[in-house]
């Protein structure tokens, strides 16, 4: 008794020092604009909803966070659309080129990204595609680690039902979207989050590869709202509360497919 | 005979139409109180001139200086460009500023600032509004530490006689305002004092480093000296915010701060001086925003007019009156009212003629940042003021022989 | 049998044309201008050999966001390693509200960096929470936050990087410790080994390829720190990583494209190393998933 009461403590107290610091963004978010933000003051501050109009109203909120949700979601179905075709045809069709693809696969995982910020500027400017839209999807359809992660699950599908929907004569897109898709449907789901994920927290390309304001991401605009003369920290608070919404709500109801996207071991955070 | 009178007309209004000039604009000023200003002189100019549009684009001070640099190397450059003082050489070094010298000489000795937009002889800005910064001081804060309430600092031991006396009487209250290692802020910072030391960054014919004198020394010994012992470190806001707060003394900053008291509604008793000098007030930091045409753009004559428009002294002291700033560029508009009415901008306006500008220089960005880099090491890192300013000096060379 | 064929290059072209045209282009581009003068504003340039390589390694500021990545690497991994080691130990088992500790654990890691910077550039200000908190256990807080002090700088963003990550490496462990088999833990109970005993002869040696594929993975992330030196310190106060360094020489004032291309490269041999132990590991850990 007295060893689990122990550990319930123990565990509590990391839960707080854990979710602490976002609660904290929330209650700065609400406290009036001016007033000092104080730990002590945390219960006794005012409650106010004024920052978050504010923010919609005169910075723009609105336009980042469309911004932000329109590149997440077509590059989502670019991913599940793209990764799934190749990693079916990487799976089903055993010849050579497609090992060779696979290993490419395998190699572009280990590539720091990162480092590649100097030539994907040149390039983005090259292709006349630099602080569009277009820079901020296109390099991002198709990703290696999802290719990586269905190609496993359909390793694991026996391929009996498209042998036999072959011999009825179907066409390969028809098998393809009609048969395995359907059965992909979970690895798929886990996918999808992954990369809405991995792309509406992403600062550092959509920071390089554009400039104007009007395709600007939340990230993006967080970060450069924060140098800002006139910022406070309960607008940018707010601002930040904004950027998190969407992952929450999205870990609430999903949770199952997120922790089975990172268990499978081939997504990166 | 009808049909040509038809057709003619036709013709004319189409014609009209088609010539409608667009010009495009990138500008700074996306603050919500303002921004509704710039847009209304934009229209107003629209309906002065209906064969010009104006395409406004906001640029923000965090990334804009980039944002200018490849749109220009790409040949993407807007017609008008919003530009800071200090970055006006190094656009034109590089060919994308239009000369506007023959343009605006029938207007200049109605300007202020021209120097900062002049290289090798030729301007390639028109001044629009321009910035200084002055001391403020916690009047409350004074009084406590025995100064009676006229007194504004006007030497350099005055200063650091209020620094000290105010940053002792109690553990929470700091000195002096000192800004942390921030790009393009610290270095605004230090530079009055410099100067008032009466360093210099170059000799006069240009050519001598000069960042390591004995003067440039004592003036970063002076610094350091009320920033290791009285001073309250952070960024300009958290300085700002502390300073309202009443927890600072004495600080350094620009006219935003009035309007931030007045959009914040304070009641704050607060005393703007001088920057300090040796016997006497100091000489400051001269900045400003200035308006330049894309040497590339083929609409300069719209451009120019639309420059005219902008800067003219009504627009000025309209826009002066929505941001609370001090310092137009135009001297009619200086005249006006409004800047008489505050005690607070007069002293920016006093300031002003006891400015100074940083050289007009191509490689100012790297100038700067060795200036800047020499203060973080005295500052906040383990050198010394001496070998600090030293190091500057060879980098600032280096950048010069290159 | 020509028909299957001719859709199979259908279905991978749109990953052929990424992977040439976004991977292997720059990074082959990127090699080869690191061997030249390249820069925005002036329109030629020239080649220079490795004269970018060596003026690198005499650089100082770049050898010192080398340090400081070093820094960053050998002080974060082994901190969060062993962290998420026991965060997953203690929700390991089932229990009452085990869910809400998992959940909770893990959202840090799937929030925004930018916004976790953000909030602790909060939380380690001068005055702020984590100051107050130091106080309490005696600690002086640094005079100018935490952030403003290069003795605290550097390791109050690694504090923040361990913070973030421990619950995500935590449900890796979770899974590793659930592949193995209860009768070995059945086994050592029977010929009576401690809990301690069995964790060190049990546990621990079967979590191996687990905590090695962590510790791979997490160095190669940690080894391109950028985004909360960008949000926090924009470098300043001896924060500045590699990939800040390649970002300021490279993409603000100066856009010293060949010099920068070069430094990435640096960066690149020394992820290169870690990178083709990990391809080892997922080789033998394939067949597991």
């Amino acid at each position: 008794m007295v060893k689990r009461i122990v550990r319930y403590i123990a565990l509590s107290t990391i839960l707080l020092i854990m979710i602490f610091p976002l609660i904290w963004m929330f209650r700065i978010s609400l406290m009036s604009a001016g007033e000092s933000i104080l730990v002590k003051n945390f219960v006794s501050s005012s409650v106010t909803f004024q920052n978050y109009l504010d923010l919609f109203k005169q910075m723009k909120m609105g336009m980042y966070f469309f911004n932000s949700m329109l590149v997440g979601l077509l590059v989502t179905l670019g991913n599940i659309l793209f990764c799934f075709m190749t990693a079916y045809s990487i799976s089903r069709y055993k010849s050579l080129s497609n090992k060779l693809l696979f290993s490419s696969v395998i190699f572009i995982l280990m590539i720091p990204a990162h480092i590649l910020i100097i030539p994907m500027y040149l390039l983005m400017v090259k292709l006349g595609i630099y602080d569009s839209y277009f820079a901020l999807i296109l390099p991002w359809l198709v990703n290696p680690i999802g290719i990586f992660l269905v190609k496993q699950y359909i390793d694991s599908l026996p391929s009996s039902m498209e042998e036999a929907a072959r011999i009825d004569g179907a066409g390969e897109f028809r098998i393809l979207f009609r048969i395995v898709m359907p059965l992909c449907k979970p690895v798929l789901a886990v996918l999808a989050i992954q990369i809405f994920f991995t792309n509406w927290n992403s600062f550092l390309f959509p920071f390089i590869l554009t400039q104007s304001e009007s395709i600007r991401t939340l990230p993006v605009a967080l970060a450069l709202i924060q140098g800002h003369q006139s910022i406070d920290w309960q607008h940018l608070m707010a601002g930040s509360s904004i950027a998190v919404l969407p992952v929450l709500v999205i870990f609430l109801f999903m949770q199952r497919q997120i922790v089975s996207g990172i268990t499978s071991g081939g997504i990166k955070q | 005979m009808k049909t040509i009178v038809v057709t003619t007309i036709f013709i004319i209004l189409s014609t009209s139409a088609f010539a409608k000039t667009t010009l495009s604009w990138w500008q700074f000023w996306t603050d919500p109180n303002i921004k509704p200003v710039i847009e209304e002189m934009v229209s107003e100019f629209e309906k002065q001139n209906p064969d010009i549009d104006v395409e406004l684009t906001d640029l923000t001070w965090a990334n804009g200086h980039e944002k200018i640099v490849i749109a220009f190397a790409s040949g993407t450059g807007p017609d008008i460009v919003e530009l800071g003082s200090d970055w006006i050489a190094e656009f034109a070094v590089n060919g994308h500023l239009y000369d506007i010298t023959s343009d605006i000489s029938s207007t200049k000795s109605e300007y202020a600032g021209w120097g900062m937009s002049t290289y090798n002889d030729k301007i390639y800005a028109k001044p629009w509004f321009l910035g200084t910064r002055v001391v403020f001081a916690n009047r409350a804060l004074l009084n406590k530490a025995g100064y009676d309430s006229t007194f504004a600092p006007v030497t350099f031991t005055q200063f650091k006689e209020a620094v000290y006396k105010i940053d002792s009487l109690d553990k929470n209250i700091y000195g002096f305002g000192s800004n942390t290692a921030e790009k393009h802020r610290l270095y605004k910072k230090f530079l009055p004092f410099f100067w008032s030391y009466g360093a210099t960054i170059f000799d006069d014919e240009n050519r001598l480093c000069l960042v390591a004198s004995d003067f440039a020394i004592k003036a970063l010994q002076f610094y350091k000296d009320i920033h290791d012992s009285c001073g309250y470190v952070d960024t300009q806001r958290g300085i700002e915010d502390a300073f309202l707060d009443g927890k600072i003394g004495l600080i350094i900053s620009g006219d935003w701060l009035l309007k931030r008291i007045e959009n914040e509604n304070r009641k704050f008793n607060l005393v703007s001086s001088l920057i300090p000098g040796e016997k006497y007030p100091g000489r400051s930091f001269l900045g400003g925003e200035f308006l330049a045409i894309n040497k590339a753009s083929d609409k300069k004559e719209a451009a120019v007019k639309f420059i005219d428009f902008i800067t003219s002294p009504d627009n000025q002291v309209k826009f002066c009156k929505a941001n609370r700033s001090a310092n137009p560029s135009s001297k009619t508009a200086c005249q006006d009212p409004y800047f008489a009415s505050n005690v607070h901008l007069q002293t920016f306006i006093k300031q002003m003629n006891l400015a100074k500008h940083p050289p007009v220089d191509p490689d100012w960005v790297f100038i700067e940042e060795a200036i800047e880099k020499a203060v973080e090491e005295a500052l906040f890192g383990d050198g010394l003021p001496a070998t600090a300013m030293l190091e500057a000096r060879y980098k600032i060379e280096e950048i010069k022989n290159k | 049998m020509i028909k299957r064929k001719s859709s199979a290059f259908l279905f991978v072209l749109p990953w052929v044309v990424t992977l040439f045209l976004f991977w292997v282009y720059p990074i082959i581009y990127s090699f080869i201008i690191g061997f030249t003068d390249r820069q925005l504003l002036s329109k030629d340039y020239s080649w220079v050999g490795i004269a970018n390589y060596t003026k690198l390694l005499s650089d100082q500021q770049f050898l010192l966001a080398l340090k400081n990545t070093m820094i960053f690497v050998v002080g974060t991994i082994p901190l969060t390693t062993v962290i998420a080691l026991v965060l997953a130990l203690l929700v390991n088992k089932q229990f009452k509200g085990r869910a809400i500790f998992r959940a909770g654990f893990f959202l840090p890691s799937i929030t925004s960096m930018v916004v976790i910077a953000l909030i602790f550039t909060n939380l380690y200000q001068r005055g702020g929470y984590i100051a107050m908190l130091a106080e309490m256990v005696g600690y002086t807080a640094p005079q100018n936050g935490f952030l403003f002090d290069k003795a605290t700088a550097l390791y109050s963003i690694m504090g923040m990087d361990i913070w973030m990550a421990v619950g995500y490496y935590m449900l890796i462990f979770l899974s590793g410790l659930k592949s193995i088999p209860d009768e070995l833990y059945e086994a050592a109970e029977i010929s009576g080994a401690s809990k301690i005993k069995q964790f060190f002869s049990i546990t621990l040696p079967l979590l191996k390829p687990v905590m090695l594929f962590i510790i791979v993975i997490n160095s190669i992330k940690s080894f391109q720190v950028f985004v909360e030196i960008f949000v926090m310190t924009k470098g300043k106060f001896e924060t500045a990583t590699i990939v800040y360094y390649i970002y300021e020489m490279g993409l603000t004032t100066k856009f010293n494209f060949g010099y920068a291309s070069a430094a990435a490269y640096i960066l690149f041999f020394i992820i290169a190393f870690f990178s083709l132990f990990q391809f080892y590991l997922m080789r033998k850990r394939n067949t597991a998933w």
